[in-house]
């Protein structure tokens, strides 16, 4: 043992070092959030509950069913199910996401070639059964209505999540529906 | 020896083909769009472009044979520009609705243009409209997606021989569509899904309901339908077939299929589906547990076996069933009822058929490979349409003929119209006549072979009884042909069984087998009929072909069984029927099968069946039979177990389970329950189990494992022996025809869409044909002015049935054919039966009948 190190233990150098970083730091403001009773306004763009596009003019949901959200889901929380409508075009009859498995990794809305699936930046959502976390069409179609929809959604697509079909809308400018293939 | 350098790998190939093809074998990759394995090369495309040195210019890998000493590059930059240019075109029409086409995921354009395309378009020019048809029930039309590879047109002309497609219009604007224009007038093979690379030509059938990469599992099984046994894989979601699809390469059906097989699957979820057992009480049948059901079945059997003898006791087993099934059935019939009273439906044709074949010709003599029939030089075809009984054996006698074989029909085979080189057209069921006298002229042609002592001397025996001169009825074309012939295939179908003197064309056919060392193939209409002669489900012999009358043979199956097997031969089918009218049978045990549709005269059939003190059905649906019966027992549909078929070439070949229901149980798996409760044990715990006793106790099966069922080719003998030996005297009875002067017959007719009564549950098929029609000839319609669709009545001695006509100008003026396939509209209801002596199949030619308007 160095004679330096000797004086170091006698008077308790590295303990006073350490007290005053305490000190210097209750002293500072606080970075810790009192949650739940001091909210926050998550950033734009933040992952949270799940919604489905709802179509402006129409008021059906944007989604055609292509199945490429639950294709690409990690944790397989997407199930999709389809059919032939009467007019012989692809109608969704069931889509449903099980938020309970859900990573918010937002894979989903990377592949999605519409922009019809998002994550909305509401994340407070509670419930007494599993059940209530199995979002269903319906159900995210509202999550829409409620947290998402004019220009909250245009600023969403347009900063975040642009979607695929956006880049053919040049190629195929006479209104015929365009698609995700390259 | 080809020894060329693809990539800088060397590759040597034993005989020439095409760089594409050298390319894949060693595994290298070139992309392609109109090149199809089962197709000829065809250079549509351009996307396969190779640089091979030495050649200015970029080649097309699938029409270049290769050379010795090529070098070939497959990818370079070269290529790719090219590649590029042209999925550019592509793509100038092609629309980009990829999220809503049900081919996305397995598009070959799709693939392509992941890697070689253009990441954007530069065409901003409307593309092209086409409306999507839906006007066909069952196939898809999107042309707007059509990328002209014309693979669909090509598979439609050159491999299934249909012809019902072309290309039409020129240019930008050309489209593949139906001759028949909107819907397809077709074979309904489906084969034209297969070969489409994008999503042009689409099944209806599930259509918009799922994404190829969604199905929860793929099975590789086999087609329950007909005696051929496609391969397949059977796509499923949620429990549900959503639709199978065959592989190049994979059974020896090798990537086709038809119509039934393809779109024929969906009776399993009809919802008619029996799920529980049905008690009768009184004149209702209600529903009961299995306990219940099972105990009074048992209680039954038992009473009637101590009252009057296992012989009151019959069972009829079902070609339906898979090889386990009918062994564990007749093993109870045999051991736990004590009665050799076990056949089938088969009996009626095949079952008839093989056991005289073999009679004569000895064990075996029916076990040809399909793909034969390719490399004859001449077919031969009688009794049957085999381009709708077996059509996917059809397409090899078209391949045959696209070959250059010679195609002699005897009849009426539609299916053949166009591929037929000689027809002959015998009198009204008169073909016998016809066939033995080419058996003669053959035979004093050419004389005997001396190579197997039984049916030399029964053709010699013949000869001599017929010392005249033959009629010849025109044959001479066709005899001279025969005796030019090398390799001669016979494709024998089961119309010319069902005559009262059925042994006779039986006996001309076997002469002619014999004489001309052909291959012999017996159309076979269900999945299993060989398999049920196999497995012992006949009244004259045991597992394996064994003859029951012989006991050291008896002995052998006691030893195993541990249960003594009665001596004498049991009733055939028909016998069993006509024994219940008449009070010797007391219980019938009927597996999977439906008499009362499915055999002659049905008045008949049901009052014979009321008479029973107790029958028991085992089906899938409340059939005509089982609403007779006391106790009804929910089975297990084709794709719901799991088992062995033998097809008609005797090629055992696995079936899987494909979906799981709790609607019934294995059939076996009911058999062995009611055999504990009649106090022999049967402890199988799976269908696997059962194959290892059948491979254990008959020496047919020997040694033979569902391992080696499902990993090689499984063809006759197996493992096992077949019975060697001097065959079976067969006396020739020689019996005069009769005369057929009644103005109009009823006959039999073998429809494409429909087998059995299955079919008529499936959506698909219904689409298809969803109404029996009366086939009448072009100048009978003329006489009654009657219109393709007009309705008819037509009177039998029988009973009459009330159905609307189609006129089908190959039909026999003095015949209408009608199909057993609709409920209450089946053929055989109000035909009339006589048992040929020989056979014991019920022949029902010469059925009178009368039409008019209604």
């Amino acid at each position: 043992m160095t004679f330096k190190e000797l004086i170091k233990k006698i008077f308790f150098i590295e303990i006073i070092g350490g007290l005053a970083l305490t000190l210097k730091h209750s002293l500072s403001p606080a970075v810790t959030r009192q949650y739940p009773e001091k909210r926050i306004t998550p950033p734009p763009g933040a992952r949270g509950l799940h919604a489905l596009t709802r179509n402006e003019s129409t008021g059906e949901a944007v989604c055609v069913g292509c199945g490429l959200c639950a294709a690409m889901c990690p944790t397989n929380c997407i199930s999709i199910y389809t059919s032939e409508g009467e007019d012989h075009k692809k109608i969704v009859d069931r889509y449903e996401v099980n938020t309970l498995r859900c990573l918010f990794c937002a894979l989903c809305v990377e592949a999605c070639p519409y922009g019809a699936v998002l994550l909305t930046p509401h994340f407070e959502y509670s419930g007494y059964s599993r059940s209530e976390f199995i979002y269903t069409k319906d159900r995210l179609l509202e999550n829409w209505d409620k947290y998402m929809g004019g220009a909250k959604s245009r600023e969403y697509f347009d900063k975040f999540w642009t979607p695929k079909s956006a880049d053919f809308a040049r190629v195929d400018a006479k209104g015929s529906e365009s698609g995700v293939n390259q | 020896m080809i020894t060329l350098t693809i990539n800088g790998k060397e590759i040597r190939l034993d005989k020439p083909v095409t760089v594409l093809k050298a390319a894949q074998q060693a595994g290298i990759k070139i992309p392609t769009l109109c090149n199809h394995e089962l197709l000829k090369p065809f250079g549509g495309c351009r996307l396969c472009v190779v640089e091979v040195e030495r050649m200015p210019k970029l080649m097309t890998s699938c029409t270049l044979m290769a050379a010795d000493g090529m070098v070939v590059r497959t990818e370079s930059d070269t290529i790719a520009d090219v590649r590029r240019a042209i999925l550019e075109f592509l793509l100038i029409n092609h629309p980009l609705d990829c999220p809503v086409c049900d081919k996305a995921g397995e598009c070959e354009l799709q693939d392509a243009v992941m890697q070689y395309g253009p990441p954007t378009g530069r065409f901003i020019e409307e593309k092209r409209k086409v409306r999507e048809s839906h006007d066909d029930p069952i196939l898809a039309r999107n042309m707007e997606r059509c990328i002209v590879c014309t693979r669909c047109v090509r598979m439609c002309e050159d491999v299934q021989g249909a012809s019902a497609i072309s290309m039409i219009e020129r240019g930008g604007r050309t489209v593949m569509e139906p001759f028949s224009s909107r819907s397809f007038n077709c074979e309904y093979c489906g084969n034209c899904i297969t070969a489409c690379p994008v999503g042009s030509i689409l099944s209806r059938l599930y259509m918009h309901s799922y994404r190829p990469w969604q199905m929860d599992k793929e099975v590789e099984t086999i087609c329950g339908y007909c005696g051929v046994g496609c391969s397949f894989v059977a796509q499923v979601r949620d429990e549900s077939i959503k639709r199978v699809i065959p592989r190049i390469g994979f059974g020896m059906n090798n990537g086709l299929l038809c119509s039934k097989g393809r779109f024929g699957y969906g009776f399993i979820e009809d919802s008619g589906r029996l799920k529980t057992p049905l008690i009768r009480k009184g004149d209702a049948l209600v529903e009961s547990t299995w306990d219940d059901a099972l105990d009074l079945v048992a209680e039954k059997l038992t009473e009637i076996k101590d009252s009057y003898g296992g012989r009151a006791i019959g069972g009829i087993a079902s070609a339906r069933c898979t090889n386990e099934d009918n062994y564990v059935f007749q093993k109870f019939m045999r051991v736990a009822c004590g009665t050799n009273n076990i056949d089938s439906i088969s009996r009626t044709g095949y079952a008839a058929a093989q056991k005289y074949f073999e009679g004569l010709l000895g064990q075996g003599i029916n076990a040809n490979i399909i793909g034969g029939i390719k490399r004859s030089d001449m077919v031969l075809v009688l009794g049957g349409d085999p381009a709708s009984v077996n059509p996917v054996l059809g397409l090899s006698i078209r391949a045959a003929a696209k070959a250059g074989a010679e195609v002699a029909v005897i009849g009426h085979a539609p299916g053949l119209e166009r591929y037929k080189t000689i027809n002959v057209l015998p009198p009204l069921f008169k073909e016998a006549d016809i066939l033995e006298a080419l058996l003669l002229e053959v035979f004093r042609a050419r004389g005997n072979r001396g190579e197997s002592h039984a049916i030399d001397r029964a053709v010699s025996e013949f000869d001599k009884e017929y010392s005249g001169k033959t009629d010849m009825h025109g044959l001479e074309e066709l005899k001279d042909k025969l005796l030019k012939s090398d390799s001669i295939s016979i494709v024998f179908g089961m119309d010319l069984v069902q005559r009262t003197d059925g042994h006779r064309a039986l006996f001309a056919t076997a002469g002619l087998t014999h004489l001309l060392e052909a291959r012999l193939y017996l159309l076979s209409e269900r999945p299993n009929e060989q398999g049920v002669i196999d497995a012992g489900c006949v009244p004259d012999m045991l597992p394996g072909g064994r003859p029951l009358g012989i006991p050291d043979f008896r002995r052998r199956y006691e030893d195993a069984w541990k249960r003594p097997i009665p001596d004498t031969e049991g009733m055939t089918l028909m016998e069993m029927i006509e024994g219940a009218k008449k009070g010797d049978m007391k219980a019938l045990y009927i597996m999977g099968d439906n008499p009362v549709f499915n055999l002659p005269d049905r008045t008949f059939i049901k009052e014979s069946l009321a008479s029973l003190d107790f029958l028991v059905v085992q089906d899938i649906f409340l059939t005509e039979t089982a609403e007779l019966a006391d106790v009804v027992l929910p089975a297990l549909g084709w794709p719901e177990k799991s088992g062995t078929y033998t097809n008609l070439e005797r090629r055992i070949q696995l079936l899987r389970k494909t979906v799981e229901t709790t609607s019934g149980m294995d059939d076996w798996s009911i058999i062995s329950r009611l055999s504990c409760r009649m106090g022999y044990d049967m402890l199988y715990t799976d269908a696997e189990n059962v194959m290892d006793e059948i491979s254990r106790v008959s020496p047919l099966y020997r040694n033979l494992s569902y391992k080696e069922i499902s990993d090689k080719e499984c063809l006759w003998p197996y493992n096992g022996e077949p019975l060697r030996g001097e065959a079976k005297d067969i006396k020739v009875i020689k019996e005069k025809s009769r005369d057929y002067d009644a103005d109009l017959y009823l006959a039999l007719d073998k429809p494409l869409f429909h087998s059995g009564s299955i079919s008529q549950r499936s959506p698909g098929l219904m689409d298809i044909s969803p109404e029996p029609r009366l086939k009448i000839g072009t100048r009978l319609a003329e006489k009654m002015c009657l219109k393709d669709g007009d309705n008819v009545i037509i009177s039998a001695d029988r009973g009459s049935i009330s159905i609307r006509v189609s006129i089908d100008p190959c039909v026999n003026g003095k015949v209408v054919l009608m199909s057993n396939n609709f409920k209450e509209k089946g053929a055989l209801g109000i035909m009339g039966y006589n048992l040929d002596p020989v056979t014991k199949a019920p022949g029902i030619e010469g059925c009178a009948v009368t039409l008019r308007r209604g």
